[in-house]
């Protein structure tokens, strides 16, 4: 039987990076990867079938068919779900996970967001801890990112918030009218502005090209390959090692264990649904936190009934996301130029200080909107849905509507979490994973606060009206899911160490969101790539 | 009924646009479960007209379908339904808003028309 040193379950953001340290470094690799390649040519840029509007299916994956999980609900009743439908908590199934389709924001976390628990107390009901690392710990990790990957940034505004030793590899994404107009307004109030970072070539960079500031941008491939995923750079390295084994369709359904806990393997289904065993000396898990900890959930034995590194009835809690409070402005005069992606600008002064409220959010101007979704979810609450009206109000104000939203840093639950269910099998007969419980009141409490601070933005900016409503209580995960193999000191209250390492099992790792302690009030991918890199490297070291 | 909730202007309905061919695609693909509901639902549509307005629907004129499908909104019909009326038009709704403003690629919006009425893509 064919032997490797590391199998790598998740060929996303967190194994892509794992990938490619670990196979330059001389290891042989496995990445099994449960999607398939998706490439330009085969992305039509279906606008009813992708991560933003999926009403339909995924482009990016997984197959609607054959995939689903149960939802419970606040009064204890069952849902099964299916990947395009609300509530899933959807990543892409991929190779290069969903950097293969994101909006490629590259915030670093602040280093408050690593002290959480330190900085606000721990509210009643809510898991809120700090990480085991600060963000010292992780700057050297970040830069790496930043530069092995490609970031677009302005390095002395970043400095001013982020503690950093070098600035960014190429200049900030252009300024469209939009961005214009909302710094206009911020400048107005009084309210720093900054460019948003963004894993997006505005120069040639590793040898491919610049952005073309198309309409299409988040959600889909990069029509010139200017959006920088892990498919495109550490994948692409690893493969070039020729010590990097890439099979895709591969869908992992056990970790293998000696009583010890010692990994031996994964056992997984191959694209023509025969099962596949193979072991190695390491097995890193990488599928996104809601898969990731099925898996461990999934890889129960006599010594681990509850399954891997769950003695501690951790695995699976905390799941966490992002709460996005938008508000929708009516401008007098058009803000669309066409000029993508759209994200310019951003104020990051309501992320930690807010008074009355834990934590807070980076908030930002909007990606360029899909008509179908400008229609479906930007429209004012009191138009008519239909008739002359809705199309004139679609003609007349597309081009001077926009949104300012930002991702809240959730205050985590312990209720909410990823379990088996009982009955429900995926079509490789395996138990789905079972979501229940919501995020913590707090988040809500915050979460209504940046709204409002997004309406005042709006009408700084000239909005003549603005419409849209904070959140309600409910599960968030989506593509920014964490939180459900949290890293700390105590395995009591986590699941894997600061390097990732599951509790009780010595060549097992986990390099993907799972391990957030807390999610930041930033879109979480740049955090995941350097965690990666700082474990992986760790990994060669300690071999 | 389609072209009542996105009526021609300067530019086109939706039927001119391509909706009825987004709709036919869909029907074979992912909307194959809703056939069955969409003729119980045109065909209640009709009785509803006829009960309501001595007509049936394609007969009437542009305000009196509107003041029909608004009725359909509202839940106000006349006639015992086999469905909920105002899930049925909601649905379609939405259906026709799909082909009309999505992408070519899906059998609607025709020319990209929706897309250069409202000014997506355009660059000043």
């Amino acid at each position: 039987m064919m032997r490797y040193d590391v199998i790598i379950v998740g060929a996303g953001a967190g194994g892509g990076v794992a990938a490619g340290v670990l196979a330059e470094a001389g290891k042989r690799v496995l990445l099994l990867e449960r999607g398939g390649q998706l490439s330009f040519e085969h992305d039509p840029h279906d606008h009813l079938r992708h991560q933003r509007y999926s009403r339909y299916g995924h482009n990016a994956g997984p197959d609607i068919h054959g995939n689903p999980r149960v939802r419970v609900d606040a009064q204890g009743q069952t849902r099964i779900i299916q990947p395009h439908e609300d509530g899933y908590q959807n990543n892409a199934a991929t190779v290069g996970g969903g950097t293969r389709v994101y909006g490629a924001q590259a915030w670093r976390f602040l280093p408050q967001d690593f002290r959480m628990a330190s900085l606000y107390g721990i509210p009643a009901g809510s898991s809120l801890a700090d990480w085991p690392i600060s963000y010292a710990d992780l700057e050297p990790y970040y830069e790496r990112t930043e530069w092995e990957l490609g970031v677009a940034g302005d390095g002395v505004a970043s400095a001013r918030h982020w503690p950093r030793r070098t600035g960014f590899p190429m200049p900030p994404l252009p300024v469209n009218k939009q961005g214009q107009v909302l710094r206009a307004g911020a400048s107005r109030l009084g309210w720093e502005t900054l460019p948003i970072p963004a894993l997006i070539n505005t120069t040639p960079y590793n040898a491919r090209s610049a952005c073309i500031q198309c309409q299409h941008c988040v959600g889909f491939t990069c029509p010139v390959d200017a959006k920088n995923g892990t498919h495109n750079t550490s994948i692409a390295r690893a493969l070039a090692t020729g010590l990097c084994d890439l099979v895709t369709h591969a869908m992992v359904v056990r970790i293998n264990t000696e009583t010890s806990g010692h990994v031996s393997g994964v056992s997984y289904y191959d694209r023509d649904a025969q099962l596949q065993s193979v072991d190695a000396e390491a097995v890193i898990c990488a599928g996104g936190a809601v898969e990731t900890a099925r898996l461990l959930l999934n890889s129960s034995s006599p010594q681990h009934p509850n399954g891997l590194g769950n003695q501690h009835d951790q695995v699976g809690r905390h799941l966490q996301g992002h709460y996005y409070p938008a508000a929708i402005g009516l401008m007098s005069e058009p803000v669309y130029d066409g000029v993508g992606p759209g994200i310019s600008t951003a104020m990051i002064q309501f992320n930690h200080g807010n008074r009355g409220v834990l934590g807070g959010a980076m908030l930002a101007d909007e990606f360029i909107e899909l008509p179908v979704i400008f229609w479906a979810r930007q429209l004012p609450p009191d138009l008519p849905r239909w008739g002359m009206a809705n199309k004139r109000f679609m003609r007349e104000n597309y081009t001077r509507v926009m949104r300012v939203t930002g991702p809240v840093q959730e205050i985590p639950s312990p209720d909410a979490r990823v379990t088996l269910d009982p009955s429900v099998r995926d079509r490789w007969g395996m138990s789905v994973a079972r979501l229940s419980g919501t995020t913590h009141m707090e988040t809500v409490r915050t979460a209504a606060f940046m709204f409002e601070r997004a309406r005042e933005l709006l009408q700084a900016s000239g909005a003549i009206r603005v419409w849209g409503q904070p959140p309600g209580l409910y599960l968030s995960g989506g593509q920014h899911q964490a939180g459900t193999c949290r890293m700390g000191n105590d395995p009591h209250t986590s699941v894997v160490d600061q390097w990732g390492r599951v509790h009780g099992h010595d060549n097992l790792f986990v390099t993907d969101g799972s391990v957030h302690v807390t999610n930041g009030g930033f879109n979480p991918v740049l955090t995941i790539l350097a965690l990666a890199f700082r474990a992986a490297e760790h990994i060669v070291k300690d071999w | 009924m389609m072209n009542r909730i996105i009526p021609q202007d300067d530019f086109p309905n939706a039927w001119d646009a391509g909706v009825g061919n987004y709709l036919s695609r869909q029907f074979e693909r992912d909307l194959q479960h809703q056939l069955e509901n969409y003729r119980l639902g045109l065909k209640a549509l009709e009785a509803e007209s006829q009960a309501f307005a001595g007509k049936g629907f394609t007969q009437l004129d542009a305000s009196s379908q509107d003041v029909i499908l608004s009725r359909l909104e509202a839940g106000q019909v006349t006639l015992s339904w086999l469905m909920n009326p105002t899930e049925f038009f909601r649905m379609v709704i939405e259906h026709v808003m799909e082909g009309y403003y999505s992408d070519p690629g899906n059998g609607g919006n025709r020319d990209s028309i929706a897309w250069q009425m409202i000014g997506f893509e355009s660059h000043e």
